[in-house]
């Protein structure tokens, strides 16, 4: 809890400039709006920064911080937190550019960590809140993973579950936790740069699911991670999600912790009749996660 | 459009703990610079218990460091006078302690790197390696460390000694603490602090170690009475000249010196510009790796009005390596002449059928938990071999916590024994005990003996400091750790098997404590004092 509150808005985009407008509109109708919104933008090739440097003459919080290179979501979000953090934030939100936020979703997180450490004294790594699809239902792949005692705070009026694990979509994440634990790591490139993030940040303490905090995630389907659903198309993304999760289960819990993993992926390929062809592929990566070290940046 | 975040008002109970802290921190070089003028940089730290204070006198051009993202703002005391010097003073302003904190700052004990696998094999291997290693150390610290007591000179009667300024306020004493935690010494600290308001002086407790400083709240709440900061605020180089200006201001006439190392350095200034002012301290526990606070008062026993312990070693070590001289070494018990009465019966019989055995004190190296449990583990199999049952219990809180827990599982023990926090209550624990493990890897003269003996409950310790001045031989175990272990079952055993065994040890138990409590205890010792300097004495 800090007496000091100025928020940055990490958004990292790519070739969306129509969804992330209506991010941006988002955050500039936000009964708390952020200090600092930083659109890491990943070379995009579309109008995204014309359109950015547009709206920034007109809206001083609005940064433009364009990569030479797609880096992937990991670097950008990795290349943001490290900007922010340089800019002096206090509380990062991190998103990405085709979630948008309702107009308290920002102040709700802000209030659920500092009114959390108020009441009960522990300090949140972070608050995440809640993502739905388009339709208003749960967005499978932004559910937050409880701890086995999340209900320890759980009161009417302050709903807040311990989490140790969420997505980088509208997340807040206070600037003792980057201190203590460093930046996201940007070599993952995509997938799991979130989850390990927030599971490294939670071991100082879990984080909070501030179910009154909202943001609509405008995804083409509603569809969670499942190595039962990897296909021709989808394929390139699970193989950096298993290459990444192998690294993080080899570095965490070692060699047993990568067999149980790989088991589990097996059964969910067995289970989804996933083709041979890509089963060899998703095993390749696991094997390539186990001598995957990406380095921790620290600030 | 709506306000950005930066506009959102704080938290009034925040804002209202962050004014607190920056009032101490004012109050304490508002003092030390009475008329210089002051410029406070502030920030908000993220550190519960240190405010990494940075002092700079005269000129200093603000640099990018001291406006950085946890930047707060300034503040300006002018100076008393146009021209005045400036001192620029960055804070930190330290956060309230989180819950996990206030139960424990120090990360949970790990063994050490690479010998992991060997802890995991045998806890016991592994202490008595660790015990080998610190042996080894002690051996050469004893060859390197300084063992000499610094001279003092008393000067010329050419030159005037500098006299006590009048004073309208009455006499006060500075009492310097290591910190405000659980331990021994500050259990005499906080002894001391009582019977300084006793004698009519007015105290004011310093503490020069940064903590959360857990028994702050146990100070006496008496308007005679002021705790300050400096721990958290004044870098150590700055107490000499803090002390100076306090011992002014308020009319200090003696310093007592409880393991709070930075008053040992500032006896150099008070030898030297308030000679008056009586200089005491007390000291417990000669330490393996360089003597400790004993040495160090060694070393400063030149500049010492008086040198208070607590143990008959302490006085050998000081008359034998530092030749202080007669009288100025004064011992004084740590007991309570109102318990030092007859004993109560021991509790322990010859063949009973069941056993209670307590441990109490911090979880840290020192108390050797690891030696504790696998005692504990010992004494059970033997329980078992004679149709003894045995239960346990373990008091104390520290970084052993997770360790303890975790080993008396493996071993099987987790029914057998009930783990408590330090808040327990002591003397009842001992009135339902028959035996108190102390397997220390060191002590001065451990407190909880006597409390042991008092209530009825016979201690067995390893043979360290001046354990054996409350034991006797047969209750006096090896320090090595298997032999430790192996000791206290052997001890057990004997007075368990042998009924005239057991009464040799309640009957030289009972001698050792009618020759202790023969002994002037601390207070008999320090209450003249005291009461002499409140009455404005300097003798």
């Amino acid at each position: 809890m800090s007496v000091l509150n100025k928020t940055a808005a990490v958004i990292v985009t790519f070739n969306r400039s129509g969804k992330l407008m209506a991010v941006l509109d988002a955050l500039a109708a936000q009964t708390m709006r952020p200090d600092i919104v930083l659109v890491v933008d990943n070379a995009s090739t579309d109008d995204t920064a014309a359109l950015v440097q547009a709206r920034a003459e007109a809206d001083p919080t609005i940064r433009h911080l364009r990569l030479p290179t797609n880096i992937g979501g990991a670097g950008g979000f990795h290349a943001g937190m490290k900007a922010a953090y340089q800019m002096g934030a206090q509380y990062f939100w991190v998103s990405d550019d085709d979630a948008y936020p309702r107009p308290d979703a920002i102040q709700a997180l802000h209030a659920a960590l500092t009114g959390f450490q108020a009441d009960n004294g522990w300090r949140p790594s972070f608050a995440c809140s809640r993502v739905e699809w388009i339709d208003g239902s749960l967005c499978e792949m932004n559910c937050p993973r409880t701890v086995w005692d999340w209900a320890r705070f759980v009161r009417p009026g302050s709903p807040w579950a311990l989490v140790d694990s969420a997505s980088f979509v509208s997340v807040m994440i206070p600037r003792w936790a980057v201190s203590e634990h460093g930046l996201p790591i940007p070599d993952y490139f995509i997938w799991f740069d979130d989850a390990e993030y927030t599971r490294r940040i939670a071991r100082s303490y879990p984080g909070i699911f501030v179910p009154e905090s909202v943001v609509v995630h405008d995804t083409p389907d509603n569809r969670g991670v499942n190595f039962g659903l990897v296909d021709d198309k989808s394929l390139w993304k699970f193989k950096y999600g298993a290459r990444n999760e192998t690294s993080w289960r080899r570095r965490e819990m070692g060699l047993m912790g990568v067999l149980a993993y790989a088991y589990g992926v097996r059964g969910q390929m067995r289970r989804g009749d996933v083709p041979s062809s890509l089963r060899r592929q998703i095993y390749g990566a696991i094997i390539k996660g186990l001598g995957f070290r990406p380095a921790i940046e620290r600030v | 459009m709506s306000d950005l975040a930066s506009h959102t008002p704080a938290d009034p109970a925040l804002v209202a703990d962050l004014a607190a802290g920056i009032a101490e921190a004012r109050a304490i070089y508002e003092l030390l610079f009475p008329t210089q003028q002051l410029f406070f940089v502030l920030s908000q730290g993220n550190n519960p218990i240190w405010a990494n204070p940075e002092v700079i006198e005269g000129p200093h051009n603000p640099r990018p460091q001291d406006l950085g993202a946890d930047y707060l703002g300034t503040l300006t005391r002018p100076g008393a006078y146009d021209g005045a010097p400036q001192v620029t003073i960055r804070l930190a302003i330290p956060r309230a302690p989180l819950p996990g904190e206030v139960k424990q700052t120090d990360a949970p004990w790990k063994p050490m790197r690479g010998l992991g696998a060997l802890f995991r094999a045998s806890p016991l291997w592994y202490e008595q390696l660790r015990y080998g290693a610190e042996m080894a150390r002690k051996r050469q610290a004893d060859r390197r460390t300084d063992q000499s007591a610094m001279p003092l000179g008393d000067g010329s009667a050419l030159f005037p000694a500098p006299m006590a300024p009048d004073s309208d306020k009455r006499p006060a004493i500075l009492i310097g603490m290591h910190w405000l935690e659980m331990g021994g010494a500050e259990k005499l600290g906080f002894d001391t602090v009582h019977w300084a308001l006793a004698a009519g002086l007015r105290v004011f407790v310093v503490a020069s170690v940064p903590a959360i400083q857990r028994l702050a709240d146990k100070l006496p709440d008496h308007p005679d009475l002021t705790f300050i900061r400096l721990d958290r605020y004044l870098p150590h180089h700055l107490w000499p000249r803090y002390v100076q200006r306090l011992a002014m201001a308020e009319n200090i006439r003696a310093v007592h010196i409880h393991h709070c190392t930075p008053l040992y350095e500032s006896l150099t200034m008070l030898c030297m510009h308030l000679p008056w002012v009586q200089t005491i301290d007390s000291t417990h526990i000669v330490e393996y790796a360089n003597g400790g606070y004993p040495r160090i008062s060694g070393v400063w026993s030149n500049y010492l009005d008086m040198q208070h312990v607590i143990s008959g070693e302490l006085v050998r070590y000081f008359r034998d390596r530092f030749h202080a001289p007669a009288g100025k070494v004064v011992l004084g018990r740590m007991l309570d002449r109102k318990d030092a009465g007859a004993l109560p019966p021991l509790r322990l019989q010859a063949g009973q059928k069941t056993l209670h055995a307590c441990f109490i004190g911090r979880l840290f190296y020192q108390k050797r938990p690891v030696v504790v449990v696998e005692t504990l583990r010992a004494l059970d199999a033997w329980a078992a071999r004679n149709g003894v049952t045995l239960t346990a219990t373990i008091v104390g809180e520290g970084p052993y916590d997770g360790t303890l827990t975790r080993l008396l599982r493996k071993h099987g023990l987790s029914s057998k024994v009930t783990l408590l926090p330090g808040n327990t209550d002591i003397p009842a624990l001992l009135e339902r005990s028959d035996i108190l493990l102390l397997p220390s890897n060191n002590e001065g003269l451990a407190l909880v003996c006597y409390e042991a003996v008092a209530h009825g409950c016979i201690p067995i310790s390893t043979r360290v400091g001046s354990q054996d001045e409350v034991l006797p031989d047969g209750l006096l175990v090896p320090l090595a750790p298997r032999a430790a272990v192996a000791g206290t079952v052997a001890a057990v055993d004997a007075m368990w098997r042998d009924a005239g065994t057991l009464a040799r040890h309640k009957d030289a138990l009972q001698a050792a404590w009618t020759r202790l409590t023969a002994d002037p205890t601390a207070e008999e010792v320090l209450m003249p004092v005291y009461r002499r300097l409140s009455q404005g004495d300097t003798a």
